[in-house]
Parts: C-alpha cells; structure tokens; sequence
C-alpha cells in the first residue's frame, strides 16, 4: 500500500483535467504487467479503460462542452421572462435584417422606410429594395415587388406592419403586400391621381395596416385597415396640414400654424391628447409605438404618449435638433452639428449610435422598428440596431437562442439535482438493506417495491399538478427535482443492497468488525466508496433520465410551468404541422441539443459500463 | 406454486391498497369543498349562525366531517357510505366526472379500447422485428451491420417520445403527406365496418411507429446483451463442437436461455409505454386513448376522474410487476417456486 502510494504521489499534484486529457490523447507507455498490478488502483484502471474508449471520450468531451455552454452562456445571454413583441413574432433564424444591397449604396439612397422586421430602400435611380424578414405570411412576401413598381421611378417608400407603399416621381402611389384589410385600397382621390396625377404628393407613410398620403397643399388621405384607427380627418383642417405623424393605432397631424394637432373624430388614444407646449412653433413630428415626438423651432424636443421604455426622457442635445424619427420604442435626432442622439428602449442595442456614424456627418436619418440607418455626406449608410435572432423567435416574438440556453441550464439542474436527491435516499437504504439484511432489508425493500409499482409519468403528474397550485414558479421547480428525486431511487437502491450483500463478506470489513469500526462508518467510509464506482453507470444513466422525465413533464404541462423556458416546455406548442413545417426553427434546434445531449449521456454511461466490466478489458 | 401464487397476489392487494391510500390522501390535499360549494349561493339568504348551522350539518350529510380513513374506507368500499349502502370503488363506483358531467365508468371506456389497441399492435410489432434484430446484431457482434444498428439504438433510446413525435409528424406528415398528423379518425366521415376500421388504423399509424421505433431501440438492445452473454457460454461452446448447425445453435440452445432476461424487459417496458409513453404519444397526436383522458382531466382538475385513471394505472403496473414473476417460471423450468 505505502509503495503504492509514494509512487502516485507525485502525480497527484497534475490538475486533474490535464491528466485525463493526457491520458485520453497520449496515453502511457506500455508497462510489463507486473508492473501495471503493481501500480494501477481499480479506479485508475476503469478510467484507464474509459480513455481507451473514443466514443466515450468524445461523447463526454462533447457533454462537457453542452454542459459549460448551458451553465456559462445564461450569463451573457440573459432573459427576461416578461419579454415578448408582437412585431418580432416567428422570425426565421439569421442576422439579416440590417444587410441592405450594396447597389442601393453605390446608385445613392434616395429614401429607406424600416417596416417591423425588414426595411425598403429605393435608390436615385428609382429602383426599390427590400431586406431582412419582408415574408408576412407563407404567401405574402413584401419582397416580391410588383413589376409596375420595379418598371416605376420610385421616389418616395413607407413600409407598414405588413404592407408597403410606394411614390413614383409622377405621382402615383403604389401598395404591395397584405391586401386582406384594405391597405390597399387607395381613396379615390388618389385613384384618380394615379390616372392623372393632378396632386403633388409630399410624403407617404405607412404604419400597422394603414397609410397615409400628404398632398403639397396640406390636403392629407387615409386609407387601410379601420380596426385600429378611425381614418377620417377632420375637414376642416383638410388643407392646413403639414405634417403627419402615425402610430399603432392613431395619428396626429402638424399644421401650418405650427400646432400639433388631433386630427381625427375620436381621441381615445393617449398620442391624440396633444400637451402645450407642442401647440405651437412645432416644425416636425414623429410617430413611435404609442407615443409622437414633436421638434420644435428652437430644437427641443417634445415626447408625449404611452411611453413604456424612457421615450419620454429626452436627452439634453448640444446643439439644436433638426430632424427627429421614430423607432418602435425609440427616438433619434440628428442635430445641427451632425451628431446623432438616441433614446428610448435599447433592448437591441437600438439606442447606440456608432462612432463612426457621429464622425462622418450625418445627413439623414432613417429609423424605424429596432433599427437606424444614417447616411452621411458621402452617401454611405451606417446601420445599428437589431442585426435578427440568431436562432429566430418563437410564436410570442421570443428569442430562440435566449430560451435554449436558459432552458438547457434548467433541465440540467433540475435533472442533476434530482439525482443527487435519488443519489442520497438510494445510497443509504440500499446500504442499510444491504448491510443489515433481515428485517431492515424486508422493510426497505417493500418500500421500494411500492414506490417502483407506481406508475411514473401519470404519478409525477399527478403529484406536480396537487402540489404545484399554490407555489411560486421556484417553489414548483424545486417540488419537480424532489419528486423526480423521491420517484426514482429504488434502482440504485437495489443496486447498493446488491453490491453491499457482496462487499460484507470481504476481508476488509471483516478486519474493520473486528478493529471495533463503528457500524454506520463501516457502511458509509468503508464499503460505499468500493461501491460507489460501480453505481457510476447507473448515476450517468439516471442523470439521462431524469433530463427526458423532467422534460417529458414539462412537454405535458405538467412539469416547470411557462415563461420559464426549459427544453422540455419549449417543445410544448410544437406538435402541430403549422409550426413543424414552417416555422422549424422553434423545434430544430432545442431537439437537436437535447437529443445531443441526451445520446452522449448515454453513450458515456455505456462506456463506463464497459469499462467497468472486467469482462470487456480482455484480460 | 399455488402458495406463491397466493402470496404474490396477497402482496399485490395490500400494495394496491397501500398506494390507493396515499393516492387518496393526496387527492385531499387539493382544497375543495363540495359542501362550500353547494353552500356558497345562499350565503346571502341566510342568516349567518343559520347558514353556518346549515352548512355544518351539509359537510355531516356528506360525509366531509369524518377523518380520511373513514372517508377512504367509504370511497373505497369498505364502510357503508352515508346513505346507508356500499358504494365505492369495489363496488364498481368509480366517482363522477364534474367535466364530463356522467360517471366516469361511462366515460373511459372508449380511450380504453384505443389505448389498448394502439399498445398491442405496436407491442406486437415491436417484438416481430426486435427479437430477430437483436438475435441478428449478437450473432454479428461488431460487424458493421450490428455497429449500425446500434448507433440506432443509442439514438433511438436517448431521445425523448415527443421529439421522436414531432420527427415523425415532420418527416411523414408534412415532408411526405404519406399520414395524417394526428386525430382518431377522418374528421366528418361516417364509414361503418371494415373502412371504419382501415380508417382508424390509417389514423393510429404514426403513433405506432413512433412506439415501435422508441421501443425498438431499448429492447433489441437488451436482446442483443442478452443473446452475447449466453453466446459466450460453454454450451454453446460444446453444441458447435458437436457440429451442430448454426441455426440450431443459435435459435434452440442460446435463444431459449436469451429469453429470461428479455422476457422480464418485455414486461417491463410494456408497463411503462402503457403509462408513460402512449400519454406521451396520445397528447402529441391528439388520440382519445386513457393516457390523453387523464391529461385533460388533470388539465381541468377533474379529480374523480383522475383519481380512478390512477387507480387503473397502478392496477396495471402492479399485475404488470407479477406477471413479470410469474414469467420468469414459464420460460424457464430452473426457477422453480415452491417456498
């Protein structure tokens, strides 16, 4: 014993991971066998075994991996369990949305309109562009222009929740895309004006289903989906109207006097409740979710609304601003001096203005959504905001990749504390039944028996769903690590017991009776360590297990409860053909990490069992 | 053997008892009050003493007054109920359903029908080609037709019911539109007879093959195990000294001792596909089976209903558990049980 101890001494001081690394990849040199009796303890042997194993190794190497990555990743990537928006809902996997054509750039950016996830660009020759996630519906695809449009020079764009409309240098308007709601269906005037381009249209802007036209002489048109808003401008400010600004689901128009005005019949919204100090000297307006921003001639700038995300905290500028644009929760100004100031939600980073956007001298901003693009004196365009989801969003407009990540970590906790909880119960029954034996191990083993009678799945459920009702989303996490901990110990129970009948006949528990050991240190610093080795395999396996039973329970809806993701519940929704089909990416890769996982625990569990057996060593 | 017989089945009733109790006794954690309930709309009628004097004597009607014990004594079977007859479990009262608004006897024995129809065709089809298979994959251990087939395996068994659902559905619902997604039945039709059935089996064929597929890999794996382990004995040894064909060794000497430990997996995993994974399949694929019965009614807490599906369940497992026994002197004439 000491001899051997004095020659694994040294070695001992290696870090462990080293060692095994060393061993899996540049193994020792062969020694004679009377060495290698000599020196290699059963433990050593079985990892000696296991490296020799490259399935193993590499299904262990590859678990490591999950593994760090679902425990260290939640850090960067954090979630926010309240997170959802309904414009970024389903969106395919893919940092797209900002990736505008190089041609737009090198023919001069006339005009750029950012609609919820994908952007309309036109260029001085009068050709249109479209990028990011421009498909409404499985059909409908905003970037399948008209030939009209594509033949047109176009001069003037404005992308909408799922429509987009065009100007062409004479005049005439063109809408494309979702038709079912009428936001295509022009009003008559400009029906008319497409045939004989009578009206000098100044501006065009879409929003959520509906649109909006300005004539030169202050006449402004309506037209769209009239779910969300009443499209009727009052007549008698027909005429007088400079400027408009939409939202979701109101509008509000600048009039000649330099008030801001509401320019519909009905006032429910918040946006439409226009405050004094935007009465009057008010040079443009800008539209956002639920709030209007109004710049005034002095260059302050104004913020009224339902402001959720700090649209309403506007900066102090250092010079005066002279063009204002909306995003979907925030604002930007360009000032005199070029520089550009943003505001408001910064969730996708929407807020923060790159350097060398603020070097170069900006002459237009066009915002919209979650993104910004500003074109300098040169003609370039810097872009900034959200690039799209790495991994796409789910069916409530949540982040894919954040779910998969936070989710990957819950399962594992729970499926690792789950087994330690088995570990603990199972180590000691199975130790005390298989020590004692007689009456002890008759009771102990009725127990098991009834707990292992129990049918699993529906007795989980039942226990989780009696359990569960009046508990925080925590409280329930921790009742499903204890119950799938409490349901499943009876196998590595018996194993112990099995292993304990064994081991207490040996000669080295014979010695410790007779050294007068105390019973309970015999069993638990004496012979569970010898056993422990064995119950590896079965731990690597139930480890498995839990993770699928646990996550079988949350597919059922009966394990951790929504919004907290975990792989189990993020595959919930996905059993229908509409989301298997088109929208893959909910599923694809939650199921392909999962199962990963899932197969290397077991492959690493197999290859403990190999390597533990003695009949595979080949000796 | 009789005395085992008797043994083994007073040990499944008082298990079955043992495990109806705590299932009962956590049923009567929920806090519900039938009596509160009915008791609730004449709150403002009554005076207050009056409807706390009506609604005490209401709990004493219906029994709600009386200690767990005696209520699961009652529920069971066992006591006289409070009208004075023997009406539980025993007696064939399996309680009320409060969603479905009938008894619950009358309620589950359609998805019974189907579950057991969906188990044993994917539990007969698992078996006809798992046992060859695994019979196959022991005889060329380690040849690249048995490596496949176990890489098969490993995969087959890691992954959970539900994603191997939602594979299927993608590769033979939407890719090929060779099967329906799910549903009992063609929605609208009213075909009688053989087409009624066709139809039906038309409909149960993909949760079929999901089972027989997760099933396939757990199972030809222990049949391989176990047909390797008794390959290596010396029986086997002697009967190819003794020139006796492959097949005959193979088949007669091996697979016969194989069986034991097969046949106590076969039972066990059909235990656990009949609870847990057809509840599994049933929910992914809509099918009015036990298992998608016993959702619903957690889903909408009716817990009469709930209760009397566990009390199946455990019934099943646990005369599962004793055929397993039971199995074992069957195939194999060295276990014998006269204790």
């Amino acid at each position: 014993m000491s001899k051997e101890n004095a020659s694994s001494a040294p070695k001992k001081k290696e870090f462990f991971l080293l060692r095994w690394i060393r061993r899996a990849f540049f193994p020792n040199k062969e020694l004679d066998i009377y060495a290698e009796e000599q020196l290699q303890s059963p433990f050593r042997v079985v990892v000696k075994n296991f490296f020799s194993m490259p399935i193993a190794v590499a299904a262990l190497f590859i678990f490591i991996c999950v593994a760090l990555f679902v425990f260290i990743a939640p850090h960067y990537v954090t979630l926010d369990l309240g997170e959802q928006d309904s414009t970024l809902v389903s969106l395919a996997p893919g940092y797209d949305m900002m990736n505008y054509p190089r041609e737009l750039v090198e023919n001069g950016v006339a005009d750029i309109s950012v609609g919820p996830n994908y952007s309309i660009g036109v260029d001085q020759n009068g050709t249109v562009y479209v990028w990011g996630k421009s498909k409404v519906t499985k059909i409908i695809d905003i970037a399948d222009i008209p030939d009209e449009i594509r033949e047109a020079k176009i001069v003037q764009v404005a992308a909408g929740s799922d429509h987009a409309v065009a100007l062409a240098e004479d005049g005439t308007i063109y809408c494309w895309g979702n038709k079912r709601l009428g936001q295509t269906d022009l009003p008559f005037e400009l029906q008319a004006n497409n045939r004989n381009h009578r009206l000098a249209i100044l501006d065009i802007q879409a929003s959520n289903q509906f649109s909006s036209a300005l004539t030169e002489d202050g006449q402004l048109y309506l037209w769209g989906n009239t779910n969300f808003v009443d499209l009727d401008v009052r007549t008698q400010l027909q005429g007088h109207i400079k400027g408009v600004a939409l939202t979701m689901n109101a509008f509000v128009v600048l009039l000649d006097d330099g008030s801001v005005q509401n320019a519909g019949y009905t006032a429910s919204s918040t946006v439409t409740k226009v405050p004094e100090n935007a009465q009057s000297d008010v040079v443009a307006i800008a539209g956002s979710t639920n709030s209007v921003a109004a710049l005034k001639t002095d260059g302050s700038v104004v913020v009224w609304g339902a402001t959720t995300k700090g649209e309403n905290l506007v900066p102090t500028f250092d010079s005066p601003a002279v063009e204002i644009e909306g995003g979907r929760y925030h604002y930007v100004a360009r000032l005199a001096s070029g520089e550009l100031v943003a505001w408001g939600g910064n969730r996708y980073k929407q807020c923060e203005v790159p350097e060398e956007a603020q070097e170069c001298g900006v002459i237009r901003v066009f915002s919209g959504s979650f993104q910004n693009y500003a074109l300098d004196s040169e003609g370039k365009l810097h872009a900034w905001g959200l690039k799209g989801f790495i991994l796409g969003t789910d069916t409530l407009g949540r982040d894919v990749f954040a779910r998969l990540v936070n989710g990957g970590k819950m399962t594992m906790t729970i499926g690792a504390v789950s087994v330690i909880i088995q570990m603990i119960i199972g180590v000691i029954l199975g130790g005390l039944a298989g020590y004692f034996g007689g009456a002890v191990d008759m009771i102990i083993m009725r127990i098991a028996e009834v707990v292992s009678s129990m049918p699993f799945i529906p007795f989980a459920m039942i226990l989780s769903a009696v359990l569960g009702t009046k508990v925080t989303i925590e409280q329930r996490m921790y009742i499903i690590m204890v119950i799938l901990g409490v349901l499943s110990w009876p196998s590595l129970c018996r194993l112990v017991r099995a292993q304990m009948f064994a081991q207490r006949e040996m000669e080295y528990v014979v010695a410790a009776k007779t050294l007068g050991v105390k019973e309970s240190k015999i069993i638990f610093s004496q012979i569970i360590p010898n056993v422990m080795s064995v119950c590896l395999v079965s731990i690597t396996l139930a480890f498995g297990t839990s993770m699928l039973t646990e996550s079988t329970l949350s597919y059922l809806g009966f394990g951790v409860p929504l919004p907290t993701p975990t792989w189990g519940n993020m595959l919930t929704g996905a059993n229908n053909s509409l989301i298997i089909q088109s929208y893959w990416w909910n599923w694809v890769f939650v199921g392909a990490i999962f199962g990963i996982t899932c197969i290397c625990i077991n492959l690493i569990g197999d290859g403990l069992r190999d390597a533990l057996d003695p009949k595979t060593s080949g000796r | 053997m009789r005395k085992y017989l008797i043994k083994r089945f007073a040990y499944l009733v008082v298990v079955f008892f043992v495990v109806s109790l705590m299932m009962y006794a956590i049923y009567n954690l929920i806090p519900s009050d039938p009596a509160l309930v009915q008791m609730e709309p004449l709150r403002k009628t009554l005076k207050p003493d009056e409807w706390t004097a009506q609604y005490l004597q209401l709990r004493t009607k219906l029994g709600l007054d009386q200690p767990l014990l005696v209520r699961y004594a009652r529920w069971m079977g066992f006591m006289k109920d409070v009208d004075g007859t023997f009406s539980g479990l025993l007696q064939g009262n399996f309680g009320y359903s409060v969603s479905y608004k009938r008894p619950v006897v009358d309620i589950i024995g359609t998805p019974m029908l189907n579950t057991i129809l969906l188990n044993f065709i994917s539990t007969i089809l698992t078996l006809a080609i798992t046992i060859p298979l695994g019979i196959y994959c022991a005889v060329h251990a380690r040849s690249a037709g048995d490596s496949a087939i176990q890489a098969g395996t490993v995969v087959g068994y890691s992954l959970p019911t539900y994603l191997v659902g939602i594979l299927f559905i993608y590769i033979f619902a939407v890719l090929l539109r060779w099967l329906p997604t799910g549903g009992a039945k063609t929605p609208g039709s009213t075909y009688t007879g053989t087409r009624e059935f066709l139809d039906r089996l038309y409909y149960m064929a993909l949760p079929v093959l999901v089972l027989v597929f997760t099933g396939l890999a757990g199972m030809t794996r222990t049949v391989r195990a176990a047909m390797m382990d008794t390959l290596s004995q010396d029986y086997i040894r002697t009967a190819r000294a003794k020139g006796l064909r492959e097949k005959v060794v193979v088949y007669s000497h091996a697979w016969r001792n194989a069986l034991l430990p097969v046949s106590t997996s076969i039972m066990g995993w059909m235990i656990s596909v009949f609870t847990g994974g057809s509840l599994v399949i049933e929910t992914t694929f809509s099918l009015n089976g036990t298992g998608r019965l016993y959702w619903s009614a957690l889903n909408t807490t009716d817990y009469e209903l709930v209760l009397a599906m566990q009390m199946f369940y455990t019934l099943v497992s646990l005369v599962g558990v004793l055929l397993t026994d039971l199995s074992y002197t069957l195939v194999d004439p060295r276990v014998r049980i006269d204790k």
